[in-house]
């Protein structure tokens, strides 16, 4: 890689960056012009269906397909007789995409079909005869670690995952004993799912010579190509070739981090039937058959001293992993940062046990185990500050995060806008003016990745930047859109470096035949990694440019100036060409030349270590969050009144889609904080609509104040951090402590539904 | 879904006659709120769909001058119940019950002879036509009959309806003098939901404006059907009303019901929930004949 330097000038004068540019596809999206995987058919396509147990544990005594077979229009019937020894999903593959013998949770999959029509293939499912042999559910990951409990799975001895999830940094127990006061507390976290308006879908498809291409909803085309090649792999098809092609989605929110059943499906459907096959979730199908936020019961307890400094923080969780592994197992290695490293303390204990129930399997959700940590700390942090006698806010101020911290973990705090974020709150939302009965504030912060996260090997993304005879550009970037507006933060970084107009920039992304490797669109990354990874490559083309303009005007390389789709050199009226005409000459002079580049930018930061230490990201994002609630302390129900949300983004590319990630994530939040939940019940999703799972609704929505605190982040492309996921990370435990402050009960138990509410003031009434 | 063929009369008599010729395999169909999401689950699966939104009558709202009865066509949609003022200002219970259902989407094409013979025990228009002491008028193969809305309900999703029969209208007698009436339907959200549980209200009081001669307490999600809690309303009546009553009578109202657990809520914060509505809806009808005088 050439030497290029990334970090830019940051004094100087922007005129596409930090500009408010609506998302460039809102208008395709608006006039239903955008092609979601819904909208794709493909001649000669067949409609793949998937049919689920309905046990949460059984033994699959016999399958008799005979019937579903025989049906005309049927194409091909699988079992897991039919799936591939090694074709197995999760990254410790423990789950293959049809189960053969046995089946863990009402999940999974016990055949599927492929025929002409939708119709018909959910005819030839109800075809499909299965005789099961139930036996005893386990749901409790707590009695699941029991020595004398039923195993999820035999042959693993053991319902606990081997992950390293135990730290110990400095010395808690003598912390602990020198501390002023210590307060301890159980906290415990739900299911709750993504929602994502377009549910999941593939469609597979193979030439004649056995290359797939598949068309799918994913977040991470790169690494659902690897899975897809181990796939084809199993399948006895080596050295073959996987085109992965991720259409318009209707949102992600980390759902789309791993590949699913019905991706893998289609492939075995669609090699079978030698025909494209198509698999679509329905809602009902996307309630029950996509992973959850991981569910927690979470034990802290924290001290400080007489001041009011944090002595240590002693945390230990039980995950319920559901019957499968995704990634919902590995959301301590992000858990581990708040716990670490939100607000300053040297003494830290975590253990994280992740256990096998029959439950649903659980996946990434937007935050990745952060808000249920946070969830328990900033509650924690209230309870305890109460508990010294201390002011909330200033208890928070004390411990601060601060640029040059280094916290146990080993992150390195670079650039730091916490207290900021704290004061921008406190100045918004009046915290002492809660005169007004059942009114009460609360506020919570959060520590986040904000540049990109080693989780893989490589944190890295690539683009390929070329321009045409006209001054436009094609960048082809690894990163993924999902509607976070990556499209729109690359356009106007590249338009920004290049002195054109964020229109000028053609985005191309989400096709692995075109696009260059990345790692995924995860971790609040995309703006950072892949917005440097533009960056780069623009200045890589802006050299190259300088170097034949420097020619053409005869003026210094370096002197070269871009603005308002002119190169020109700074005082000489003359010496300035619009880009355009520039670069025909380059592609029409005699040994002419093409103004292209590539880029490859992977972050200076570090796999967590075997102690789990390790500065994983370039910077880290903070913010605080405030608001106000009117508890109805008759029913238990709890308003919203006005919220707070400040966030150290490092600098604002686009405010616009800013303010709407903050947004978004805030609705998340407060959907997570106050009504979502999916109900299961011995594994038996009980509310899987939208009916009963209670998404927030556009009449539920707030106002939400969305201060902007710019630290310009020495990394960061223009100084810019991730801010995708922070929005929801801290909204949880700020209204449980408004609702404390309001009424002076504590639910540490999320969704905090009315009636906890209500059953905890009666309980402090003495009812 | 199943195919079917789509049939809209544009008479009462037309529509009872093309589903004698297809009883078995025939659904009327008004909104299409409740049966389109039937057909597409497939939980119904007929032959022909008789939609009676071209039936011009059912879609009449009036007030006859001279009775003062109300009259609701069947197909009137709850987004025209609440827009109109003559509901607004005289009959506030059935505002506050059609004007939080679903959606704006859902209330537009959302009738309330649709809410009432779907039959569940959420239904939000079913408790004002209970409270107002709402009759329905049936149209059937054998002529017209006139049913108490409160006695329309069997069970979830069975009324008294005979095959082919068709709810023509909702008739609301004149209301009296110092009446006040108010519905809530408390619920987890803002919108798009059904009620964990519904509370009615309607108070007449005596020219002194103190002695209640009529109360009607009706509550939704608290039986299978929605119900009057009548030994509440009995405690109300000829007496003085104030709050310290009004509890009284939610608390009675609470033990009537028949509340139980489920997925969405639990028994006895729905208990609790009626004992705290019923006080406020009622305080809510004391405000209202105020305001009227």
């Amino acid at each position: 890689m050439d030497n290029i330097e990334v970090t830019p000038n940051q004094d100087r004068e922007l005129s596409v960056v930090g500009k408010p540019i609506p998302k460039l596809d809102a208008a395709q999206k608006a006039m239903g012009r955008a092609e979601y995987i819904q909208d794709i058919k493909l001649p000669g396509m067949l409609y793949g269906k998937i049919l689920y147990s309905k046990f949460a544990n059984a033994n699959i005594v016999k399958i008799d397909t005979s019937k579903a077979k025989a049906l005309a229009g049927v194409h091909a019937v699988l079992t897991g007789e039919d799936v591939p020894k090694k074709m197995k999903m999760g990254f410790i593959k423990d789950n293959p995409p049809i189960k053969k013998g046995r089946v863990s949770s009402f999940r999974d999959e016990v055949a599927a079909v492929a025929a002409i029509s939708l119709d018909i293939a959910k005819k030839a499912l109800d075809l499909i005869e299965i005789e099961y042999e139930e036996l005893e559910g386990i749901f409790d990951p707590e009695k699941a670690m029991e020595k004398d409990s039923p195993l999820v799975h035999e042959h693993l001895k053991s319902n606990v995952l081997k992950m390293p999830w135990n730290i110990h940094y400095g010395d808690v127990e003598k912390a602990e004993k020198e501390s002023a006061f210590v307060v301890e507390d159980k906290f415990t976290t739900t299911w709750v799912t993504h929602c994502c308006m377009g549910t999941s879908g593939a469609i597979a498809l193979f030439d004649a010579a056995d290359n797939l291409t598949i068309y799918s909803n994913t977040q991470i085309p790169s690494l659902a190509q690897k899975d897809f090649l181990e796939s084809l792999k199993a399948m006895g098809l080596e050295n073959k070739r996987a085109r992965v092609i991720k259409p318009i989605i209707g949102g992600g929110f980390g759902s789309k981090l791993d590949t699913y059943a019905y991706e893998h499906i289609a492939i075995l459907l669609a090699h079978k039937c030698k025909k494209p096959v198509k698999i679509m979730f329905d809602r009902v199908e996307e309630f029950n058959a996509t992973s959850t936020r991981q569910p927690t019961v979470i034990y802290i307890k924290q001290g400080c001293d007489k001041n009011g400094r944090l002595t240590f923080r002693d945390m230990r969780m039980v995950l319920d992993n559901g019957a499968h592994t995704s990634w919902g197992a590995t959301t301590p290695s992000v858990m581990l940062m708040p716990i670490s490293s939100l607000y300053k303390v040297e003494n830290v204990k975590y253990n994280a046990k992740c256990v096998y129930t029959n439950n649903t399997y659980s996946q990434a959700m937007r935050g990745y185990g952060n808000p249920q940590a946070t969830f328990a700390i900033e509650s924690s942090m209230d309870i305890l500050a109460e508990k010294a006698g201390m002011d909330r806010i200033e208890f928070r101020k004390i411990n601060k995060n601060q640029s040059g911290d280094e916290t146990p973990q080993g992150l390195k705090i670079t650039s730091c806008g916490l207290e900021e974020c704290i004061d921008a709150v406190k100045e918004e939302l009046k915290f002492d003016n809660n005169s007004e009965k059942g009114v009460g504030t609360g506020i919570a912060s959060l520590i986040h990745v904000g540049g990109g996260a080693r989780i893989y090997g490589s944190d890295g993304c690539g683009a390929i930047l070329k321009m045409d005879d006209y001054g436009k550009v094609d960048i082809f970037t690894g990163g993924t859109d999902m509607g976070q507006g990556l499209d729109n933060i690359t356009a106007q970084i590249v338009a920004e470096e290049l002195g054109l107009l964020a229109e000028d920039i053609n985005v191309v992304h989400s096709d692995t035949d075109v696009c260059p490797w990345d790692v995924g669109a995860h971790a609040s990354r995309s703006t950072f990694v892949a917005g440097n990874a533009a960056l780069g490559a623009a200045k890589k083309v802006k050299k190259k440019i300088q170097e034949f303009a420097s020619k053409i005007l005869d003026v210094p390389a370096k002197d070269i100036k871009f603005k308002d789709r002119n190169v020109f050199f700074p005082g000489d009226p003359e010496k300035s060409m619009p880009i355009g005409k520039l670069l025909r000459k380059a592609h029409f002079s005699p040994n002419g030349t093409m103004l292209m580049a590539e880029n490859f930018y992977d972050p200076d930061n570090r796999n967590m270590g075997k102690d789990l230490k390790g500065n994983m990201s370039m910077t880290y994002s903070f913010g605080a969050h405030g608001v106000k609630v009117k508890v109805d302390e008759e029913t238990g129900k709890v308003e919203v009144l006005e919220y707070v949300a400040a966030h150290d983004v490092g600098r604002a590319i686009n405010p616009l889609l800013l303010e709407g990630q903050v947004y978004g994530g805030v609705v998340m939040g407060l959907g997570y904080a106050l009504t979502e939940e999916v109900v299961h019940q011995n594994g038996k999703n009980m509310n899987a609509n939208f009916r009963d799972y209670k998404l927030f609704t556009a009449k539920d929505a707030v106002k939400i104040k969305a201060p902007v605190i710019e630290t310009i982040d020495k990394d960061g492309p223009f100084g810019a951090k991730g801010i995708g996921e922070p929005g929801c990370v801290p909204t949880a435990p700020a209204v449980a402590n408004a609702i404390y402050d309001a009424v002076g009960v504590r639910i540490k138990d999320l969704p905090i539904t009315p009636e906890k509410v209500l059953a905890a003031l009666k309980e402090k009434k003495g009812d | 879904m199943k195919e079917f063929k789509y049939l809209s009369p544009e008479s009462v008599e037309d529509a009872i006659s093309l589903y004698g010729q297809h009883s078995e395999t025939s659904k009327f169909v008004a909104g299409g709120t409740d049966v389109i999401v039937k057909l597409k689950e497939g939980w119904m699966e007929p032959d022909f769909l008789i939609s009676l939104k071209k039936i011009k009558e059912l879609s009449d709202l009036h007030k006859n001058e001279a009775t003062k009865e109300l009259s609701i066509g069947a197909l009137v949609t709850h987004a025209t119940l609440e827009k109109s003022l003559m509901i607004q200002n005289r009959y506030p219970i059935i505002y506050d019950a059609v004007s939080n259902i679903g959606s704006l989407q859902v209330r537009n094409v959302g009738t309330i002879g649709g809410n009432l013979i779907n039959a569940v025990p959420s239904a939000d228009g079913a408790v004002p036509m209970i409270a107002l002491d709402g009759v329905a008028l049936l149209h059937g193969p054998d002529g017209e009959r006139s049913v108490e809305v409160k006695d329309l309900f069997i069970k979830p999703y069975v009324t008294v309806l005979k095959p082919g029969e068709i709810l023509k209208k909702i008739t609301i007698p004149p209301q009296e003098a110092n009446t006040g009436s108010a519905y809530i339907k408390f619920g987890r959200r803002a919108a798009m939901e059904l009620p964990l549980i519904g509370i009615g209200v309607l108070l007449t009081l005596d020219t002194d404006q103190k002695t209640c001669t009529k109360a009607r307490i009706v509550l939704g999600v608290a039986a299978p059907t929605p119900m009057r809690a009548f030994e509440a309303e009995k405690s109300l009546v000829g007496q003085k009303i104030n709050e310290e009553i009004l509890v009284k009578a939610g608390q009675i109202a609470a033990d009537e019901s028949k509340v139980r657990d489920s997925v969405r809520g639990k028994a006895w914060h729905r208990k609790e929930m009626i004992k705290v509505h019923v006080r406020r809806m009622g305080l809510k009808c004391l405000d209202i004949i105020k305001k009227q005088s």
